[in-house]
């Protein structure tokens, strides 16, 4: 039994294996590409002089903003995030929580189901037609505004399911220490919801950072986010794969610090919802 | 239910303005003036819009848009493949791995990588790779004899190019799941089944799949809406080429708006799309209604 | 000192001045707005660094200052679109490439350089890029004689690049006709190396602008007399399709593999790689040949101008960008523009341009003596090639048309399609929207 127990416990660690290589070589890939002149990179040679002229002309040069980028994505993000988290847990709360009555948390839920099954690009067109009409076009306000309500879906549904984590009984023993609704929810509620409210706060943070569908349309020059300004290098008529590659690289960073510091927390966060 | 405090209903209503905001300013109010921009042409001077009325013009001419039409098909098809292909891939790495616990953090990290990383990098990353001349991919076959092929230039492999990128995308998200879902399965009935000497297939179809079943319903039903959505890969390796072979309907869209300038076109494209959804939602939900009815 | 501000303008018109008599040229005399600096919105593209190296010495000379808004093609274009539509332009100068031209003149977006200063002329020596830098506001078309509406800040056409050294090892001479070149093809077609290529990819203005000075010097056209009105759409017509056949047997028996997604940017990089031969490519990818960072092929690569059709006619492709002002500015930036497109077209300037490696859009400049290094060896074949630019489609429908003709071009290339039909949907299409945007079109029977 043994002998082929362990050739079972073998195979099974090949196939992770494997499946994790073919994972990470291709990042691996793309950041070597960063640090090869343009040349070696259409020459497709694996060995060559490293050099971080890419970085340079994409950090300091005069046709590039990517500092600036940097820094819209993370404002954006973070202020989506907030926006996001806090109308969705107060939602996710009430609509739980509050005896909302039946019929407005079918409509609620339905429509946030219904409006994230649809692309969004069917909703561009008209955001940038009314964000322009107000004055708002290409401004970070309209960016911010459409990331919230993008990832409002999902904020709801996680924030849903960690809440039904928190036993009733709680809030009824709060109820009964003469507690108000607020404080029901400040100190005993939230308190448990903090480590979902982790877990949400990191997912809905890196899809803001991660769009581009809506930030293409929805942004200028000096509101662009970094998947924009990647996208910038990547065109038909002047390819330019160092800058491309290079942008990509320090476009991984902040999933990367979220990584090692949050695996636990993210993993809870994506798994919430499917199983509960 | 008698009421709890005195002030629930004012808390509730508080609690609830944001998100009622946020979808009806931003959701509802949209979707009417796609409405209204569908029967109209919009253009701008001097800073302002101007709207004419065009009547149904630009809905009939989406029902003759051969373009719309094959990005509507390559979007159902892609969407089919891929999310089968993924969750079997990911479901049996969950399978072959639920019982190692060595390093499980380290694994992961790793898998959960290409789930955090912006699409537009994952696009930049098989552009890399693919490319005819240089691409790693082709080199490789390179070594192996094997002919250097285009991958997201030929009519034959675009499609099936891109699929390979969503399935090396969310493959690892769906493993994830899986394991989740399979790490939380009662060991008892386990147990009993190993007692039993119970063959692997039959524990498989008889005991995991009926246990794992909503796990996988809701890991199914999130990639396929997500799938319906892909737009980031396709704007970096195909633009919706060669000829219409990778064209998906968030690329008709965006270009419609946004390189061709045609917002009623654009919006009347939009509510068609809304519509077709809404379809396949009610049809879901009439099934699922109908599975529901029947006796277990 | 009655007014304290007065010495400051004053004095800056004697350096100025002085500047003036250094590079001997008249100068304008316009008020820059301090407060603000000179807005050009340009695009991501080949040339943007030696355009970003001049206007370094144009901020040194005038004490000025530069802000570029650099964005990708169709970017810039979606950008300068709501630019000129909006209550005032957020750019004093934008950068419009030639396709897009008609559309932007017929809107009538743009101010008339000469109204703005009459004192303005358009230096004779400034190449005329078919007429493009003109414009008749009445009959809403170019026109020689019309109003100068732009000045042209690069100038990118066609140009046939080969590989000199391959050349020489198999004897071959540089070709004067299109049968010449094909010839020449299949002479150098080899597994490591492609014979010729011409772009196939379905994109924004990718095939069918690599397709058109095939085209038009095999004696076909889009329509039959844009230009004075004629909508009629004649692209179906026996030397178009004679023009697509040569296309596709070429492309077939000597180019590279995948033409359905070659770009602009993959034949440079194959070009650059050492893995093709001959190849037509706007001027403005010539400073990669010779860089080492970007090419494997330095000092091998030559320029001439494109290849005659069967009746000796040679046309190239215009690809250039003109710089024009918006009208919805006020007159002080206007002028403040209008000064440095006038500092632009100098005969001094577009000297300095050239020795950035840019391609200068003045003939005199082309024609002069550049000194012995051999990364000016392109500038006698944009010389010769100056008197045989055409507009593809000066029409403002450009941007649909082409994308009609993309898609047929591409299906014909990878084989999804026959020439003879694809050439008559491409009338059926265009025609089609010809008719939708209110001209006066028809167009010829199919093609058997």
């Amino acid at each position: 039994m043994r002998p082929r127990m362990r050739i079972a416990a073998g195979a099974r660690l090949a196939a992770l294996t494997l499946a994790a290589l073919a994972v990470l070589l291709p990042f691996v890939w793309i950041v070597a590409a960063s640090f090869k002149y343009e040349i070696d990179i259409t020459m497709g040679r694996l060995v060559f002089s490293p050099t971080i002229v890419h970085f340079d002309e994409l950090l300091f040069s005069r046709g590039s903003d990517f500092l600036r980028n940097y820094a819209n994505s993370f404002g954006v993000a973070l202020v989506s995030t907030a926006l996001c988290l806090s109308a969705g847990t107060l939602g996710a709360y009430a609509l739980d929580r509050l005896d909302t009555p039946a019929w407005l948390r079918h409509a609620l839920l339905g429509w946030s189901m219904l409006y994230y099954m649809t692309p969004q690009m069917t909703l561009v067109g008209s955001w940038y037609v009314l964000f322009r009409q107000v004055g708002l076009g290409e401004s970070y306000t309209a960016l911010v505004l459409t990331h919230t309500v993008m990832n409002l879906p999902m904020a709801l549904w996680l924030m849903g399911a960690f809440l039904r984590d928190v036993p009733v009984e709680l809030e009824e023993a709060a109820r009964v220490d003469a507690c108000g609704p607020v404080k029901t929810f400040t100190h005993v509620v939230l308190p448990l919801l903090r480590p979902g409210l982790l877990a949400t706060g990191a997912l809905l943070f890196i899809f803001s950072w991660n769009e581009f569908a809506v930030s293409l349309a929805l942004t200028r020059n000096e509101t662009a986010t970094v998947p924009v300004a990647l996208a910038k290098f990547a065109q038909d008529f002047d390819m330019k794969y160092g800058a491309m590659a290079a942008a990509a690289t320090l476009s991984l960073l902040p999933a990367l610090l979220l990584l090692l510091l949050a695996t636990r927390s993210l993993v809870r966060g994506l798994t919430q919802g499917a199983l509960k | 239910m008698a009421r709890r405090w005195p002030s629930l209903r004012l808390w509730r209503a508080g609690s609830l303005a944001p998100l009622v905001l946020f979808y009806v300013l931003l959701t509802l109010l949209p979707v009417l003036n796609l409405a209204a921009m569908s029967v109209s042409d919009v253009s701008w001077a001097a800073g302002r819009s101007h709207w004419s009325f065009v009547g149904a013009e630009h809905l009939a001419r989406v029902a003759d848009d051969a373009v719309y039409r094959a990005g509507v098909r390559n979007t159902a098809w892609f969407a089919a493949v891929s999310v089968s292909i993924q969750m079997l891939l990911g479901f049996t790495l969950a399978l072959l791995v639920s019982r190692t616990t060595r390093g499980s953090t380290l694994w992961r990290m790793v898998f959960l990588l290409p789930i955090l990383m912006p699409g537009i990098v994952i696009g930049a990353i098989w552009k890399l790779m693919y490319d005819a001349d240089f691409g790693v991919i082709n080199q490789v076959l390179a070594w192996f004899g094997a002919r250097a092929r285009d991958w997201t230039g030929s009519p034959e492999l675009a499609m099936a190019s891109i699929i390979a990128v969503d399935v090396w995308h969310w493959t690892p998200f769906v493993f994830l799941l899986m394991l989740a879902g399979l790490q939380s399965l009662p060991p008892e009935v386990f147990e009993a089944a190993r007692v039993d000497a119970t063959p692997w297939w039959r524990e498989l179809t008889r005991i995991t799949l009926p246990l794992m079943l909503p796990t996988i319903v809701v890991t199914l039903v999130f990639r396929s809406i997500m799938a319906f959505k892909v737009f980031d890969e396709i704007y970096l390796l195909t633009s919706g080429g060669p000829g219409t072979a990778t064209e998906v309907i968030s690329f008709s869209i965006y270009r419609t708006f946004f390189v061709q300038g045609r917002a009623g076109y654009g919006a009347a494209v939009s509510l068609v799309t809304m519509m077709l959804i809404a379809m396949v939602v009610v049809l879901a939900l009439n099934l699922q209604a109908r599975l529901a009815r029947r006796p277990a | 000192m009655t007014r304290p501000n007065r010495s400051q303008p004053q004095r800056r018109r004697w350096l100025l001045a002085g500047a003036a008599l250094a590079s001997g040229s008249p100068l304008r005399l316009w008020a820059q707005t301090a407060a603000q600096p000179l807005r050009i919105a340009v695009p991501q593209a080949p040339w943007y660094p030696s355009f970003e190296r001049l206007t370094t010495v144009f901020e040194r000379i005038h004490a000025a200052k530069v802000a570029f808004d650099v964005s990708p093609f169709t970017g810039l274009l979606e950008k300068t679109r709501n630019a000129v539509r909006s209550g005032q332009s957020p750019f004093d100068l934008i950068c419009i490439n030639s396709q897009f031209i008609p559309e932007f003149y017929a809107g009538g977006f743009l101010e008339p350089l000469a109204k703005i200063d009459p004192r303005f002329k358009l230096q004779p020596e400034v190449i005329a890029y078919d007429n493009t830098l003109r414009w008749d506001a009445v009959r809403k078309v170019f026109d020689a004689k019309g109003e100068v509406m732009a000045v042209p800040v690069n100038g990118n056409i066609q140009l046939l690049y080969y590989r000199a050294d391959l050349y020489a090892a198999k004897g071959l001479k540089v070709p004067r006709t299109w049968d010449e070149l094909a010839a020449n093809a299949r002479a150098l077609h080899g597994p490591d190396v492609a014979g010729f290529g011409l772009r196939g990819n379905r994109g924004f203005f990718e095939a069918s602008y690599d397709f058109y000075p095939l085209l038009a010097s095999f004696g076909g056209d889009i329509f039959r007399n844009a230009a004075g009105g004629d909508c009629t759409v004649v692209i179906n017509s026996p030397e178009a399709l004679k023009a697509l056949q040569f296309v596709q047997q070429l492309a077939k028996e000597a180019g590279p593999a995948g033409v359905g997604s070659l770009t602009q940017a993959r034949l440079i990089q194959l070009l650059t790689g050492g893995k093709l031969a001959q190849a037509v490519l706007v001027a403005a990818a010539w400073p990669q040949m010779d860089d080492p960072q970007r090419s494997a092929v330095v000092g091998k690569v030559n320029v001439a101008p494109l290849p005659a059709g069967p009746s000796g006619k040679v046309v190239t492709t215009l690809g250039h960008w003109i710089a024009a002002v918006p009208k919805n500015l006020p007159s002080e930036r206007k002028k403040a523009a209008l000064g440095y497109l006038d500092w632009f077209q100098q005969k001094a300037t577009q000297q300095q341009y050239r020795d950035t490696g840019a391609v200068p859009i003045r003939q005199d400049v082309l024609l002069a003596d550049p000194g012995p290094d051999p990364k000016y060896r392109l500038l006698p074949a944009v010389a010769a090639s100056s008197g045989n630019t055409r507009l593809m489609l000066p029409v403002p429908q450009a941007a649909e048309i082409a994308d009609a003709m993309e898609l047929q071009l591409n299906k014909v290339l990878v084989g999804e399609a026959q020439p003879a039909a694809a050439l008559n949907q491409m009338a059926r299409d265009i025609e089609a929207l010809m008719a939708r945007a209110g001209m006066k079109t028809g167009r010829l029977p199919d093609l058997r």
